[in-house]
């Protein structure tokens, strides 16, 4: 056994070793994950979990190491790149992956990635005409 | 700042980019001597080309500290890099039949699923499933 298989088994007993507290942040990083478009509110998430929503939090940040807000709001960016490379309409990207304001997802997304939606979708286009071209 | 380039110490830049391209499946970004029979090279996701760029960096042959870090960190199984993946267990198999060779096995623990192979040009690459 490596240094390294030592240490992860070490770990492993150390800090993952409550299966059902695991089982219960994965499948609310699934439920996410599957309905990411969706007015998505914590106390719901934790009544479908049966337990408290500050302890939802606190578990999912224990073991994601980001609160289910974040991760959210980065599952929705990742998206909306997504449709923006497939042509989708500024204004339709940020209802389809579930912001309720225009204003609020192209300031987020200028935030998380730099560029505004427009500026994104427009590079993406030329890029892609750039391919075909050279 | 920005963070748009991690390094990767290798033993044989040539080696490894054959590796890291047809084995692994990268993309190359840059390739540009440095002189000394050095080369910059970078390498992309597939999926990600305007993402982070991994440099293949030849400091082991130059810089014996770098050399001595890197052995040790190889005899004690320890990945100093990772990779994301979307499916570890399908990367281990495509992996296998390339004979590539895996000091740990597809492993869950916690939220995360992964498994440590040799990337043949002195490092364990830990490749990371996120459940």
């Amino acid at each position: 056994m490596t240094f390294y298989q030592e240490k992860l088994s070490f770990i492993k007993d150390d800090l993952y070793s409550n299966d059902k507290q695991i089982q219960t942040v994965i499948e609310t990083r699934r439920f996410i994950d599957n309905n990411f478009e969706k007015d998505l509110k914590l106390d719901f998430l934790s009544h479908v979990k049966f337990t408290s929503k500050y302890h939802l939090q606190r578990l999912f940040k224990r073991y994601y190491g980001l609160t289910p807000r974040q991760y959210l709001i980065d599952k929705r960016i990742e998206k909306s790149k997504e449709y923006l490379k497939k042509g989708m309409t500024v204004t339709e990207t940020c209802f389809a992956v579930g912001f309720e304001s225009l204003g609020s997802f192209s300031k987020l997304f200028k935030t998380k990635t730099g560029k505004s939606p427009s500026k994104f979708q427009k590079e993406q286009v030329s890029r892609s005409k750039l391919d075909g071209n050279f | 700042m920005k963070v748009t380039l991690i390094s990767i110490p290798v033993r044989d830049q040539e080696k490894a980019l054959k590796f890291y391209t047809e084995k692994l499946g990268f993309i190359v970004k840059k390739d540009a001597p440095l002189g000394g029979g050095n080369r910059w090279i970078t390498l992309v996701s597939p999926e990600w080309q305007d993402g982070p760029e991994l440099l293949l960096e030849p400091a082991p042959n130059h810089f014996e500290p770098s050399k001595v870090f890197q052995d040790a960190l190889m005899e004690a199984g320890i990945p100093y890099t990772q990779f994301d993946v979307d499916n570890v267990d399908e990367e281990y198999e495509r992996l296998l039949k390339l004979k590539v060779d895996f000091s740990v096995k597809p492993t869950e623990m916690g939220t995360v699923k992964f498994a440590v192979f040799n990337g043949t040009c002195g490092n364990n690459i830990q490749i990371v499933e996120t459940l």
